[in-house]
């Protein structure tokens, strides 16, 4: 009996449980299956979950080839693109994975000598890695039967999490890999030079080494460049490739979990004394945001509910500050979790149809949203466009909060495809029979707003122009890796 | 041309674009200027940027559009600036640094032009994802990018598509390149409608994207391309049409124009006139087939740009990206690769 309280519907939690226990290839087909039926969704718990799954795929990966590494990742990273295409989160996790990789090779060919490096050979390797793991993977799709199965892991995934927080808070020596962008070495092969480059473009020859990490370089020895060092000097092929990588992965997922707070740091420089904000959806970074912003400033909030497709998670952001679907277990150890109201906030919740309405008096309008799009649109929950469209006609700026990792190097050539339609059933129950029999409903779950129509978005890098969003996906992802 | 009499510079860049008309004109006066640079003696630094800069000024004096081609000589000149001063950035060896510079210059000045022609295959493999399924795309003649760009699309036969081609006045100096495409792309049995300039506002309805090339683009993220441009981005933008421009960042150029008419050319479009003026010679029945060559055939002295050659400035605002081989950029990215090599 006790087991059964353990048994929760499948979702992130499981997930991320199960994936301690289970080896790899099951899980890739555990986090494709739970996508595809979207019991994971959204952006953070994808990302969160694509990253936990990376960590365990370069982990349990055997070899040195850094190539055979990047097509491992790659493979992967296919299949769950292909398994959840609206979610662009999980492509850009695996983008910047992959970046991380080659930064890694690259960095070490600089370091040394280009003959002792394992250089990226880019030869794909279509061998043993695509061997077909669908048939055999039937029993563990279950989420359920690995949540009853060990209930004591409960605990396992909270430890490592703060474990892995205190990893990354390592001195940032020999990479800045995830959030802030890597220094451009070797500005001749981005620039407009490329032209003129060097007939045989080995990275060791034209990325120029800023000189503090050469190895001879003796001014920035910390105990990890000792460590390297000792390392390259025993085997010149003993680049631990595997744990520098996961090392960056680790710092990847801190950013995932940090980036709402940065986000919402800088809240009290938008939000000022007496302003009416709108807002819609049920969305942790602006909900963060607004927290922020109250604990120093008076405000009013209007609350647009999104109906059909999110008024139920409103609703319950509204009334305890957490999205009423989400688990309990999820996020328990912080209790900062309280409604607006709580902190003396005014907030009303109007219908999506009283926007235009109301905009009028609105002084600002923060926006979630679900991507962002590398030419600076983004596609939010359903109702943003109308929304900034209204500010737009009121002249009233737009606020777009998003962390670093929605932020998509995808271009949105097709906006239709974008665009997820979702359960009828909300619009229109099913039990009116004679409506739905007569009358088609529809029920688009998200909007593509227009980069025009966005005044500023707020990353967890701080605020930028829509124009200049362009800037931070050449930074984080390699051109190479755009197309998986 | 006074340190060696019997090179010319502006026969050798002539004679560049006729041999090869795959060239682009930024394209054709880097090779002008290699080969301007293996004919000399030069060998020290400051003699090669000052034989630089004369033939630079020659070229541009002979010409009456030089934007196109200034963005390759200056491009040039700033590439060996910054090589010249970060020698070791090139990997070129140890021994004399000028002497390896040049050596690298002469021996790849083929490469350059092989890179330039490839960058316009990867341009066209990177804005094919731009043309989907059931389009229609609206583009005006002429470009080769653009012209590359369909043919690759029309090439894949996954898509289908159509195309709205503003063919230019058969006067125009570029009008067999885009009677090449056409013929091109319905030979790859993709539809398309040839249209006059004046048809575009009419047909923009059935249009779900616009693509034009561009001669230059400058430094704000604008465009200079041919005439009609600026009308073509003003309609689409009204309508709410994605608006891309096509062209390799070797047509990066430096220059800030404010408006139309601060462009740093002469221009005879705007040609006021009153009924008992002296017939003006209409001279030039000119039907060179290159851009290149056409601008600089015929050149008497008070002459700009014919209405049929002449281009506008197409402002950031109305363009929706901009397909270049390095990726697609938004308008305002174009500063920040200029300032890249100028600072």
């Amino acid at each position: 009996m006790a087991q059964s309280t353990v048994i929760q519907a499948p979702g992130l939690s499981t997930f991320l449980k199960s994936l301690k226990t289970t080896p790899v290839d099951p899980s890739v087909e555990h986090l494709i299956s739970l996508l595809k039926r979207r019991q994971i969704r959204n952006s953070r718990p994808c990302a969160i979950a694509t990253t936990a799954l990376l960590l365990r795929v370069v982990g349990e990966f055997k070899g040195r080839d850094a190539a055979k590494l990047v097509e491992r990742i790659r493979q992967v990273g296919r299949r769950l693109t292909s398994a959840q295409p609206r979610e662009v989160v999980v492509g850009n996790i695996v983008r910047r994975v992959l970046g991380l990789v080659r930064e890694v090779v690259d960095e070490n060919a600089d370091g040394q000598t280009p003959t002792g490096s394992e250089a990226p050979t880019p030869v794909p390797q279509h061998d043993s890695l695509h061997r077909p793991t669908l048939a055999s993977s039937m029993s563990t799709f279950s989420p359920l039967k690995h949540a009853a199965a060990e209930p004591m892991h409960v605990g396992v995934y909270d430890g490592n999490m703060s474990d892995s927080g205190e990893l990354s808070r390592r001195p940032p020596l020999l990479t800045s890999h995830t959030s802030y962008a890597p220094p451009s070495a070797g500005p001749l092969v981005n620039s407009l030079f490329g032209l003129f480059s060097q007939p045989i473009d080995t990275p060791s020859a034209t990325s120029t080494p800023s000189g503090a990490q050469s190895p001879n370089g003796k001014t920035t020895f910390t105990q990890q460049n000792l460590e390297r060092l000792g390392e390259l000097s025993r085997g010149q092929t003993s680049l631990d490739l595997k744990g520098e990588v996961m090392e960056g992965i680790r710092e990847l997922q801190d950013e995932l979990e940090t980036s709402d707070k940065q986000i919402a740091e800088v809240a009290l420089e938008h939000i000022h004394a007496n302003e009416i904000i709108l807002t819609h959806t049920a969305s942790t970074t602006v909900q963060k945001f607004l927290m922020y912003a109250a604990r120093k400033r008076k405000f009013t909030v209007v609350h647009a509910e999104t109906y059909p497709h999110d008024h139920t998670a409103t609703h319950g952001v509204l009334l305890t500050g957490k999205k009423r679907e989400s688990h309990a277990d999820e996020d328990d150890e912080d209790d900062k979790w309280k409604p607006l109201t709580e902190a003396g906030i005014q907030v009303y919740v109007i219908p999506d149809s009283h926007v235009f309405a109301i905009m009028s008096r609105v002084n600002k309008v923060i926006l979630a949203t679900h991507t962002v799009l590398a030419n600076g649109s983004l596609v939010a929950a359903a109702g943003a466009h109308m929304i900034a469209k209204a500010a737009k006609e009121h002249q009233t700026p737009v606020v777009v909060l998003s962390g670093v990792y929605k932020l998509s190097p995808v271009y949105p050539f097709d906006i239709d495809e974008l665009i997820e339609h979702g359960d009828a059933g909300g619009v229109v129950p099913y039990e009116d029979g004679d409506f739905v029999d007569k009358v088609d409903v529809e029920n688009p779950l998200y909007d593509y707003v227009p980069a025009d129509l966005v005044d500023l978005y707020i990353t967890n890098l701080g605020g930028h122009a829509p124009s200049y969003l362009y800037r931070i996906v050449a930074d984080h992802y390699r051109s190479e890796d755009i197309t998986l | 041309m006074t340190a060696n009499s019997d090179f010319d510079i502006v026969l050798t860049y002539r004679r560049i674009l006729n041999d090869d008309p795959e060239l682009t004109m930024p394209v054709a006066a880097i090779e002008a200027l290699v080969e301007a640079i293996a004919q000399s003696s030069v060998s020290t630094v400051a003699e090669t940027l000052d034989l630089l800069e004369r033939h630079t000024a020659a070229l541009k004096a002979s010409i009456a559009n030089p934007i196109s081609l200034s963005a390759g000589t200056d491009l040039f000149q700033r590439y060996l600036i910054t090589t010249l001063n970060r020698p070791a950035s090139l990997n070129l060896g140890p021994d004399d640094d000028f002497r390896a510079i040049r050596n690298h210059l002469l021996s790849n000045g083929k490469l350059f032009v092989e890179r330039a022609k490839q960058s316009r295959e990867k341009i066209a493999s990177f804005g094919k994802h731009f043309i989907r399924d059931g389009a229609t795309v609206l583009t005006n003649g002429g470009s080769r990018v653009v012209g590359a760009l369909l043919r690759r699309a029309a090439e894949s036969s996954t898509i289908r598509f159509r195309v709205v081609y503003v063919v230019p006045s058969s006067r125009s100096s570029d009008a067999n390149e885009g009677d090449q495409t056409v013929s091109d792309l319905r030979a790859h049995n993709v539809p398309v409608a040839t249209i006059s300039n004046s048809a575009v506002a009419y047909s923009l309805g059935k249009v779900d994207m616009v693509i034009v090339g561009a001669e230059g683009v400058v430094e704000n993220g604008g465009i200079i391309s041919r005439m009609g441009t600026y009308q073509m981005g003003l309609l689409a933008k009204s309508k709410g049409k994605p608006f891309y421009v096509v062209a390799e960042s070797h047509k990066f150029v430096r220059l800030y124009p404010l408006s139309q008419f601060d462009l740093p050319i002469e221009q005879k479009v705007l040609d006021f006139k009153v009924t008992d003026d002296p017939k003006t010679s209409k001279s030039d029945g000119k039907d060179a087939v290159d851009e290149g060559i056409a601008d600089m055939t015929l050149k008497h002295a008070s002459t700009g740009l014919n209405a049929q050659d002449a281009v506008d400035f197409t402002p950031p605002d109305l363009i929706s990206g901009i397909i270049t081989e390095s990726g697609v950029l938004t308008p305002s990215a174009v500063s920040e690769e200029l300032i890249k090599i100028w600072f």
